[in-house]
Parts: structure tokens; sequence; C-alpha cells
């Protein structure tokens, strides 16, 4: 639904800011400049997804209201390929960490490394090589989704943790948006992941592309909105052959406030709900909660 | 037209002066004025001839008489405008006749000082003039000050910042930066416990070597490092020595907070604020109480500062201070965390630095702390504080200052005993080594 939302959104946006022939960034230029009385200049527009990440914030989780602590490298590049002439649009998200301190359900998420690919092209196609080459119009970007080393530690739960040793995801994206700050893809997804339980044993389980992972978000020019969500579904496996359905779903919408000596700060209200999915009981939950978000070195 | 006369009298005289043995007897400059305007032309004559002669060995019977027009009171050269070192007629004061001259175009006047000291008798001594700028030895430039009509002016030489140099050359020091010395002092420190009688045979001994230096590239930054500063005590003994303080405030010419907020138009607020930083490395304490002795070695304390308040050249402040402390309870064996908060000031009340404010209230709490017997968890220091430092005279340019200062210290981290309040008054004096003129000091002819 809130990819539907998105794409109508999209269509929504004024014509340049869906353009196939230029990126509709405001980067590096003036707009993104003002100047004060005294004729200092000071910026306007920050990527969210280039920064240095800091935040803070309250979270309700199980009816329990919990402080968070969050830190992470986010890392956004834009690049064209020598050999096929096109665009790719790549995110890097390193060691992104969130901690819930505290007495009452303390516990630590980390990622050592997220990222996705999308190859952009303007007029996409299939080739069929047949003897006269026909060529079939093919609408979508491609995305390759990947995550490695995902570790849950929850230590109310006692002794062991969860890690998702890899993921990857094929994802087909039908915005086709040349620009990074939009972008919606879904697909099918394997994962690897291993469970050490309080007793010492270890599980370990796969999903062999029986899974679908959807990703989707939009952040405005100027990077003041941003609106992101994501979903996974899909069956998993484990080695000793029994099989469950999982899913999980979140979102966030973000609202710079304000810049401290130009280094921008965010709010962003997000909600999980994971369903048979997390901790070493493969439980279900819902979670919500507010987040003061500084991305540092994020000024355009 | 007295001037042209006198060019062309110059110049004709200057081919007829060689071989001149002696030059004309004195004449006052009262009886020139009185004389016309051609006796004029020969005094000029005279005086050229007095300062052509003046290289000559025999001049002994010559003086200025004719060219000085004596003001009062004295004129001082200035330091910092350029200064000629030249020879004009010996006087019988100044045989030497070596002056220090500083010519001023405008007026059309050279002050003129002997470069050596005199006596009380206002004769030239063989001491050279101490503490006297830069000074251009051209040998021709009494004769052209003369022959362009310049009056003389018998003065004061010259002396640097915070230097005041009296009618016989002396120079000495009138402005001391007592925030650059190192000092040595004793005071009596009578001590008030509550509930306890007066222990008045109680004296205090302090030493330290201070001193500050302004840097900063984009900001007016001003350091400050004291070594050693030491304070013991003795009738109730206690001890406390830093080997290493160090801290710095500054001016910000950028503002430390730039706020920009993006509801609307976009809109950037500025704020100020000067934060500096406070560092002490190996702080000893040593104090007994009671029959009870408590020794803590602070190994390190890095604590932030916020101005309230500083005075344009930073040497004098008022700001808050905070930050954590780590102590080895070396009597008991275990290290602490100590936060730390504290309200100062150091004020130098005067331009001259005769004057100096000081007060502190600062509070600390331990931390991480084992049990100690006769004494509770988490113990607390609270120690007021506030002094005056006046500079009474100084002793060969070293200033001796009275100090006076009060303190009252509440600690309850001494075991076995209680937590109260115990007041002491200081009173002593203080002599101190270095202490140079402050870089804001005048000039004194600019006093």
């Amino acid at each position: 639904m809130l990819s539907l939302a998105l794409t109508a959104l999209l269509f929504a946006l004024p014509p340049d800011s869906q353009g196939t022939t230029a990126a509709p960034t405001l980067s590096q230029g003036d707009e993104c400049m003002m100047e004060t009385a005294a004729g200092d200049r000071f910026p306007t527009c920050f990527d969210p997804g280039n920064a240095l990440l800091l935040g803070t914030g309250l979270q309700v989780r199980g009816g329990v209201a919990l402080p968070t602590l969050q830190a992470g490298i986010l890392l956004r590049t834009e690049r064209t390929s020598r050999s096929k002439g096109l665009l790719w649009f790549n995110t890097h998200r390193i060691l992104v960490t969130e901690a819930t301190p505290g007495n009452a359900q303390r516990g630590l998420t980390t990622t050592a490394y997220e990222g996705t690919f999308r190859r952009h092209l303007e007029d996409g196609f299939i080739l069929i090589p047949t003897s006269r080459p026909i060529r079939i119009p093919f609408p979508f970007d491609i995305t390759l989704a990947v995550r490695a080393g995902h570790l849950e530690r929850r230590v109310w739960e006692g002794p062991g943790l969860t890690v998702e040793t890899g993921r990857a995801a094929l994802l087909l994206d039908p915005v086709r948006s040349a620009s990074g700050r939009l972008w919606l893809g879904f697909g099918p997804a394997a994962s690897h992941s291993l469970r050490r339980m309080p007793d010492g044993t270890l599980e370990q389980e796969l999903s062999p592309f029986t899974s679908a992972v959807l990703e989707t978000g939009y952040e405005t020019v100027d990077g003041w909105w941003t609106v992101r969500a994501s979903g996974l579904a899909g069956w998993i496996s484990s080695f000793e052959g029994d099989r469950r359905f999982r899913a999980r779903a979140d979102g966030s919408i973000e609202r710079i406030l304000f810049a401290l000596n130009d280094q921008p700060l965010w709010l962003q209200l997000y909600g999980t709900y994971a369903y048979k999915d997390v901790g070493l009981a493969r439980g279900t939950e819902w979670t919500a909660g507010a987040r003061l978000l500084v991305r540092t070195f994020s000024s355009l | 037209m007295i001037i042209q006369a006198a060019a062309l009298g110059w110049a004709l005289l200057l081919s007829q002066v060689e071989g001149q043995e002696k030059a004309p007897q004195p004449e006052t400059q009262q009886a020139g004025e009185d004389s016309g305007e051609g006796s004029k032309r020969e005094q000029l004559k005279d005086v050229a001839d007095k300062v052509k002669a003046a290289p000559e060995p025999d001049r002994s019977g010559n003086d200025l008489t004719g060219l000085l027009t004596p003001e009062e009171p004295r004129p001082a050269l200035r330091y910092d405008q350029p200064i000629l070192c030249t020879r004009l007629p010996p006087t019988k004061q100044v045989p030497s006749g070596e002056y220090r001259m500083q010519c001023d175009p405008v007026t059309r006047r050279c002050l003129i000082a002997p470069a050596s000291e005199l006596d009380s008798d206002g004769q030239e001594t063989d001491r050279a003039l101490l503490r006297t700028s830069y000074c251009d030895r051209s040998e021709a430039s009494a004769n052209v000050r003369v022959q362009e009509g310049y009056r003389f002016v018998p003065a004061i030489a010259e002396s640097p910042p915070g230097w005041y140099r009296d009618e016989q050359g002396r120079v000495m020091q009138f402005n001391f930066d007592l925030h650059r010395r190192i000092y040595l002092g004793g005071a009596w420190a009578p001590l008030f416990r509550s509930g306890q009688g007066v222990e008045q045979n109680r004296v205090r001994v302090d030493f330290g070597i201070q001193t500050e230096f302004p840097g900063g590239d984009e900001d007016n930054r001003l350091h400050r490092l004291t070594f050693l500063q030491t304070e013991v005590y003795l009738g109730e003994p206690s001890l406390d020595v830093t080997l290493l303080r160090y801290d710095f405030n500054v001016e910000r010419k950028v503002p430390l907070f730039r706020i920009t907020t993006f509801f609307g138009k976009p809109r950037r607020f500025d704020v100020g604020l000067n934060l500096g930083a406070w560092v002490e490395a190996l702080h000893q304490e040593t104090i007994e109480r009671e029959g009870s002795e408590l020794s803590v070695l602070t190994w390190g304390a890095v604590h932030g500062t916020l101005d309230l308040w500083h005075s344009p050249d930073l040497v004098s402040y008022v700001r808050l201070r905070a930050g954590p402390s780590f102590e080895r309870d070396r009597t008991h064996g275990q290290n602490t965390l100590v936060p730390t908060a504290a309200f100062e000031g150091n004020i130098t009340l005067d331009t001259d630095g005769f004057h100096h404010l000081l007060f502190t209230v600062e509070v600390e709490k331990l931390f991480l702390d084992d049990p100690v017997v006769g004494r509770a968890l988490h113990p607390e220091r609270l120690r007021v504080r506030a002094g005056y430092e006046l500079i009474l005279l100084a002793i060969n340019d070293q200033p001796v200052s009275v100090v006076v200062d009060g303190r009252g210290a509440w600690r309850s981290d001494i075991p076995n005993v209680a937590g109260k309040w115990e007041w002491s008054a200081n009173a002593g004096l203080r002599a101190s080594l270095w202490a140079p003129a402050r870089r804001s000091a005048p000039l004194a002819s600019a006093r």
C-alpha cells in the first residue's frame, strides 16, 4: 500500500522531478546556499543518504517505553558504467547500529553492511537474440540489494543471539527514477541465518528465494522530507527441514528540524511490525518510536 | 627669511670651518633672541661651528645653551618613534656630547636626552641607558636639523611600554604582569572549624610558576600554564601541589553555534559561546584533620569552561567550569571519578596590574569509590575562596605584593571526620620574579 502511495506521489510530482534526462538535484547549486545579513553563506540542502548518522530517541516495544541510540555510516554514490553507459545509483549503510540501553529490554541490533545497487536505463529493454534481434520493452530498473552480518542480541531473552549472515535480493524498480532520491523495488530474496539458543545449540535457517522483499523511499530534493518503507515476507526453512512463514514491515517519515553548525537534525517517526521474526523465540512484535537523527557531513 | 639666511650661512661656513680648533663661546637662547636678526644669523653660524666641531676631541669648553629651549615638565622621547643617536656640542652636564634625539618635522622640535645616566647632581655618568630602543647613528643628522632651524628641547630618554625613566635616565618598571611570574610567599592562615577552637598557629607557604601567551589563528585565544603550584600549611598540616595546569579561553570571531531553521524560508541564528578548556595533571592533596589523614592524587582532570565575561585581552575572566577528574585515593588504595563544577573569576582591576581579585566556588563529588570505614559512599567536597592581591612595591623591578584571602571548605571525604565547614583567613606577602610588563602596558609618556 505504501509503495502504491509512493508511486502515486511520484506521478503527482512536477515533471522536472521525474524527468528521465537529468537528475533533479539542486546539488552544488546556489539554490542550496543562502546568505545571512552579514554575508555568511549556509547550506539549506542535505543528502540524508550521505552522512555519519547519530541518533537518539524513545521507542515503544510491546507496551514498554525504551530509550534508543543509533549510529552508522551512510554513503550514496552515483556513477556511470563505462562499459554500458548506464547510471548506477548505489547506497551503502555501514555498521548501522541501534541499541536500547537501560535495564528493561536491553538489546542491540547492528548490520555490518547493507547496500543497494540500482542499474538505471532510460529506455529499458530485453533483447531476444534471434536471427533478427527482437527488442522488447522492459520498464524496470534492476536493483541488487544485499545485507551481510545482521546481528540481533536481546539481553532479556537470556544468552544467545541471532545472526543473519547474508541476504541478497534482486529487485525490479518500475519507477526508474533518474535520481537516487526515489526508489521502489520488489523481488525475491535469499538469506541464511544462524540462531544460537540459550542452551548453546546452533540453528541454521535458509530462505532460497522463497521470500520477497520490498524497498521503497522518497526524499525531497532538498532533503527536508524523507519517507521510507520496506517489507519482507516469505518462507524460511531450517536445516532440519522445518519451514515457517515470517514477515516484517517497517516504515518511517522524517522531517528536518534545524541545522546546528550546518549539521542537520531530523525528527523521525517510525514503526515496525514483525510476524514470527524477532528474537530467539521468533516472536511477533510491533514497535513504534521517534528519533532525533543527526546526519553530519550531509550538506550539499 | 632667517632660515634661508641660515642655510646660506651654513653652506658658506661648511667650507670655512675646517681646521677650527675651538667653537665660539656659548650663548643663551634668550640672548640670541634679544640681539636681532643679525645676531641670530651669527648665532646660527656659531651653532653650526659647534655641531661641526663636535666630533673633534677637544670640545670640553662648549655647551648647548644657545640651542636649548627647555620645557616643563620635561618631555620624554617616544619608544615607538624613530630615534637618532647623535653627537652635539658638549655641555658641563654631558661632556661626552652623546645624545639620543627624536625630531618632529611638524613642530620642528628635536627632543634630546643624554645617552648615559646622570647622577643626582645631573652630571653624566659612564652607565649607558638601559632598555632603550634602536637608534640610527647618522653622523650628519644633528647638523641637518640645526641647518633646518629645529629647536632642541632637553628631554628624558624613551622607555619601553610598562617602564618609566626618571630625569636621571634610570629606568624602572611600573606595570607588572602577575600572570607571568615565579612567586614565593608566606601567609598567616588561622583556621576556624565549626564547633572547635581557632587554630592560630597556622601558616602557609606558597610557590608557583605561571605564564600565559596569546595564540590562535582564527580566534583570539589566551593560553595559561601553571607549574608546581604549591601550598604548604604548617600548624594544622596540609599540602596541595599541582604539577601542571593548562587552560585557555577564547574570543571567537565566528559564532560557536550557527542554527539554521527550515520552517518557512531558511534562516540562520548565530549563537556565540566562548568555550575553552581546563586541564590539570598530577595534583596531590594531603590533609590531616582530627588525627585522620587523607592523601589524594588526581591523575588528571579535563574540564570545559564557559566564559561568562572576559576582558578584551582575555586576561580577566568570570567563567563556569565543569568536567571529570580521575583521582587516586592513596590512603585507601582506590581510584575514583570526581565530577567537578566550578564558578570562578580572576580579574585584574587596573591597567598596571597592581590590583587582582580572585574567587572560586567549586563542588566535587566522588564516584566509583569503594566503601571506607568511617566514611559514607560518594563523599563530597565544597570549596569557596575569595582573595585580593595588591602590589605594594618593587625591589629591583620584582614586585612584592600583599595577599589576603578567605577560604571555606566543607568535605566529607576524610574518614572519621564529620563533614563540617572550616574557614581560614589568610594574610601574607608574596614576592614575584620575572613578572614582565603586561602586554597591554602603555608607554610611560602616554600615561
